[in-house]
């Protein structure tokens, strides 16, 4: 086991590390002039060369990402930072904005220099009222000292940033969701093509980026691309925070180099398993990834690609277990409820195969399942947002990945744990 | 710059189950399968409205893409050289594909899941999109063992109801009111499984096009209160006709069963009307339904009205005209047809005036969709037609000592004010074509029943100058007579030399040689979409 030393949450311990002064004795907003010097052209292939993928859950290249925003276009552009942190399992976006907002919005700044954005937005979820006071005494503080407003730090560059409550869906954490509920309307997800970069937020060209990811960029500026490649895996390397609750003794966030072994997360860092007891099966990305047997979770390193090959996702990094205690049934159950209840309604397989899943699952956890049903579960997930065709892995079948992220949870549960199930069938009663 | 063989580089050429077209650049797979007749099942699209992608039912498969695409949102566009597919097509698409056919059945079965399955007594059956797709391409039967989400019907408008049990949640009318109307009266109440289509605030829907979404709902849910219960569909007769009830002259489809209507939806007209009409066009044939019908000549003696027989009536006006020569005036319509109002001019000449205009308040919405003030269909056309329409006609009685008066009457809806009340109070004979015994029938002496609104035929002109044709719904009544033939008639009674047309083309045909800028017209010509005449003017 290397030793790692935290980047992204390297001072959290301390008192005051939330504030402006403190950021700035520890070398706050260095990166932000070295980045104001260069042209926004060179920031982009910085960040490129770093290989740095979004950490908000689907790990899509953020260098890659900015260069899809036209910069001859004459409409203004947008940078968004997606706060709304609510995946099941997920909780390092609120420690980032609580203990380092400052790395947050250095971060910010040096996203909206390089694809031009003059006028930024916080999303921050409606619930994280305290980080919101903290963001807005940030941002206050920035104003002060030039970091935003007119001709930053003499550079020439205007930033404006503003934050928005959401109201608490799940679902405006996907981004055109988010956009429509900043926009003011219903949170509704919607259809691409045209993506965000061309036609986002008052359909201009609009980037948004998660917490997590913005507050690697100061690194990257500062310590160099090549430095962040250094750690952990090549195709998706630097910093992650994991957040590790469930049925361990030692839960919260750890902040460890892409690729850490998941065992090492649960067992070394997590304290292990609580009461003594048994790992059963881990959620590796979050509630929406596709649940791990304890065999497979010994044995998976925490990385973008060799978690896909197992046909689960890195995610949000927000791991959840649960040991041998736990009804796997009533599980998947509250899993697909949580689903049902989020569901935005607008596609067909999501709005009624959601609630269709829930009617089910409930039936057999009353034992009224029959023997029918298991493959039922795996049809109506299938359908929902399963594969459509294994041999080619296509998958995907609603306007956003909501319906993959009910679908492979649940189809997981049913498939790995199939025994569980079919015991379910055969009592009489589960619930306790 | 330009490929040899296929010059436009604007066209880009599709490959659609098997068959090759060329389709402008940003058409959309659906729009270009439509186009080439082939079907692509779909409930949440409308060319008129913005594009969700939400039902998901049209799902083609897309070379090159790994996952089948919605064919709504799928622009076709120019693939550059190196990636166009067998070395000339820019974009393969199957809709017969074995998956895709799966995942319809997977569609169709989540959107029935809480569907009611009550099609026999549910208005919409026939004409169904749930119902035709799910026969077509669904399962014969349920997998659903769960119970069914079941709410009650409520009432969006006056107009509207809803049923939510049949709602599929293609929120085709929410967007509706939002973009065509912009009266933004419905929305989505709640979310996921229990989002239903609501009136935002108690804000009923009652605009002018709320009938609208009755239309455009694919399934059963909106239902007009006009029609629910009413009929099958499969019962009524369809003609294509156009709307009377204001000068913008919707195209619409008239329902009809023996002689009653049972509705009217509008037909698709880009030059007039796009996909939509209102409901005061919509419920507008009621008004007819209980009038006071006149279907015999009458002759008033003693202000009692007795019937007598055409030929009385005949003999009676040829004698009057000849008695009253040089004091007669007649009074045009702009509710008749094009051809009748020319053969009044035939009949009167010059001295021909008009009763003041039936206005209301006019509308015009965002999408540009317009109700005229002018809430007559044909006040252009008989402009158009007759020699010339006199100013200030009411002034001019009695400097022309007008004695007989020949009145195409409006109808139902003319109110006759004190002035005009008086000056037919001083008439000799007033000659009245009419339908009902209406205000002006009343003050009329010899009454010649003519032909109702939806029993008429002939052209009529909008204000924009597009010649429509006027289609019959309903058969006459009686011993009325097509308002054309009367006066035809009488031409020839009065004078041999008069033709006697024996249908409406000849009428035509003699209009057009009278009124150039209706020359060479025909029935054949103007068609279902009508004719402008701002191209073809010749005068």
């Amino acid at each position: 086991m290397s030793e790692f030393k935290p980047i992204l949450t390297e001072f959290i311990d301390q008192k005051n590390c939330h504030t402006f002064d403190f950021y700035e004795s520890k070398g706050g907003y260095s990166a932000l002039k070295k980045a104001l010097s260069m042209s926004p052209e060179d920031v982009i292939e910085e960040v490129k060369a770093s290989n740095l993928r979004g950490r908000g859950g689907a790990g899509f290249p953020t260098g890659l990402k900015w260069s899809f925003v036209p910069p001859d276009s004459d409409k203004p552009k947008y940078l968004i930072n997606n706060a709304d942190e609510s995946e099941p399992g997920t909780f390092k976006d609120r420690l980032l904005m609580n203990k380092a907002p400052h790395q947050m919005l250095e971060g910010m700044i040096i996203a909206a220099y390089s694809i031009g954005c003059h006028t930024s937005f916080i999303y921050i979820r409606g619930e994280f009222y305290k980080e919101c006071r903290i963001l807005e005494e940030m941002i206050g503080d920035a104003y002060e000292h030039n970091l935003l407003g007119k001709n930053i730090l003499d550079s020439g560059f205007n930033l404006d940033i503003v934050i928005h409550r959401g109201a608490g869906a799940y679902i405006c954490g996907e981004e055109t969701a988010l956009l429509e509920s900043l926009e003011g309307k219903r949170g509704w997800p919607r259809i691409k093509p045209p993506f965000p970069a061309i036609e986002g937020y008052l359909k201009s060209p609009t980037v948004v980026n998660n917490v997590e990811t913005l507050s690697c960029l100061p690194h990257i500026l500062n310590r160099g691309a090549e430095w962040f490649r250094s750690i952990g895996p090549k195709k998706g390397p630097g910093p992650r925070l994991f957040g590790v609750s469930g049925t361990v003794n030692n839960p919260g966030v750890f902040e460890e180099e892409m690729g850490i072994p998941l065992k090492d997360l649960i067992f070394d860092r997590a304290g292990g398993i609580s009461n003594g007891g048994k790992l059963k099966a881990v959620f590796p990305g979050g509630s929406s990834s596709a649940i791990l047997t304890a065999e497979e979770a010994m044995d998976v390193r925490m990385d973008f690609d060799e978690l896909s090959e197992k046909k689960s996702m890195l995610g949000s990094a927000g791991v959840i277990v649960m040991d041998e205690t736990v009804n796997m049934v009533q599980a998947c159950l509250n899993i697909a409820r949580f689903y049902a209840h989020e569901s935005c309604g607008q596609c067909t397989p999501c709005r009624e195969g959601t609630t269709w899943l829930v009617k089910m699952l409930t039936r057999m956890v009353h034992g009224k399942g029959t023997s029918k049903d298991i493959d039922m579960l795996f049809e109506i997930t299938d359908n929902i947002g399963g594969l459509i065709d294994f041999s080619k892995g296509s998958y995907g079948k609603t306007i956003c990945p909501f319906g993959e992220a009910v679908a492979w949870p649940v189809r997981s549960f049913v498939e790995k744990f199939k025994d569980e199930f079919l015991q379910c069938i055969m009592k009489e009663e589960v619930v306790a | 710059m330009y490929n040899e063989g296929r010059s436009s580089r604007l066209m880009p050429l599709l490959k659609i189950d098997n068959q090759e077209i060329e389709v402008k650049s940003g058409t959309t797979v659906l729009q270009a399968a439509l186009k080439q007749g082939i079907e692509i099942p779909y409930y949440c699209y409308h060319p008129a409205l913005e594009v969700v992608g939400s039902c998901r039912m049209c799902l083609v498969k897309v070379e090159g893409m790994p996952k089948l695409q919605v064919s709504c949102n799928t622009y076709i566009g120019e693939a550059p050289e190196e990636r166009k597919i067998d070395g000339k097509f820019d974009m393969v698409v199957d809709t017969k594909d074995k998956i895709v056919v799966q995942e319809q059945k997977n569609i169709l079965e989540f959107l029935l899941l809480n569907h009611p399955l009550d099609c026999s007594v549910c208005d919409q059956a026939g004409e169904c999109y749930l119902q035709d797709y799910s026969f077509k391409y669904g399962n014969a039967h349920s997998r659903f063992d769960e119970d069914k989400r079941v709410r009650a019907n409520v009432y969006l408008g006056s107009q509207v109801l809803i049923n939510h049990n049949r709602c599929i949640l293609c929120s085709l009318c929410v967007r509706f009111t939002r973009e065509i109307s912009g009266t933004n009266e419905l929305f989505v109440e709640q979310r996921g499984y229990n989002s239903k289509i609501a009136t935002v605030e108690d804000n009923p829907l009652d605009n002018y096009l709320a009938g609208n979404v009755t239309d455009i709902c694919p399934v059963g849910a909106l239902l007009s209160t006009d029609y629910i219960h009413k009929n099958r569909i499969w019962n009524l007769n369809k003609q294509p006709s156009v709307c009377q009830d204001c000068s913008v002259g919707c195209n619409v489809d008239v329902f009809y069963q023996k002689d009653k209507i049972f509705r009217l939806s509008p037909r698709e007209n880009h030059d007039v009307n796009g996909y939509f009409m209102c409901d005061i066009g919509r419920y507008g044939f009621h008004r007819y339904e209980e009038i006071d019908r006149i279907t015999s000549p009458m002759l008033k003696s003693n202000g009692i009205f007795s019937e007598i027989t055409w030929a009385e009536a005949m003999t009676k006006i040829v004698d009057e005209i000849g008695l009253n020569d040089g004091n007669i005036a007649g009074i045009a319509s702009p509710f008749h047809t094009n051809e009748t109002n020319f053969l009044l001019g035939n009949l009167i000449g010059n001295v021909i005036g008009i009763l003041p205009e039936i206005v209301d308040e006019e509308l015009q919405y965002p999408s540009g969709f317009r109700i005229s003030g002018d809430r007559s269909p044909n006040k252009q056309g008989m402009t158009d037609v007759c020699p010339q329409i006199m100013e200030a006609f009411a002034d001019k009685f009695d400097k022309k000592n007008i004695k007989l008066l020949y009145v195409l009457d409006d109808g139902i809806d003319r109110k006759l004010d004190k002035k005009w009340s008086n000056i037919f109070s001083e008439m000799n004979l007033i000659i009245v074509q009419t339908y009902a015994m209406t205000e002006i029938a009343k003050s009329g002496d010899l009454l010649l029943p003519g032909l109702a609104p939806f029993e008429r035929e002939g052209t009529i002109t909008n204000d924009r100058k597009r010649v429509q044709w006027l289609r019959p719904s309903l058969s006459s009544q009686g011993e009325s007579r097509p308002d054309w033939e009367i006066l035809t008639t009488i031409l020839n009674e009065l004078s041999e030399e008069s033709p006697l047309f024996t249908d409406l083309s000849q009428v035509i045909k003699a209009m057009g040689e009278s009124f150039p800028k209706y020359k060479d017209l025909s029935f054949f010509k103007i068609g279902m979409n009508g004719l402008s005449l701002n191209g073809a003017a010749k005068d």
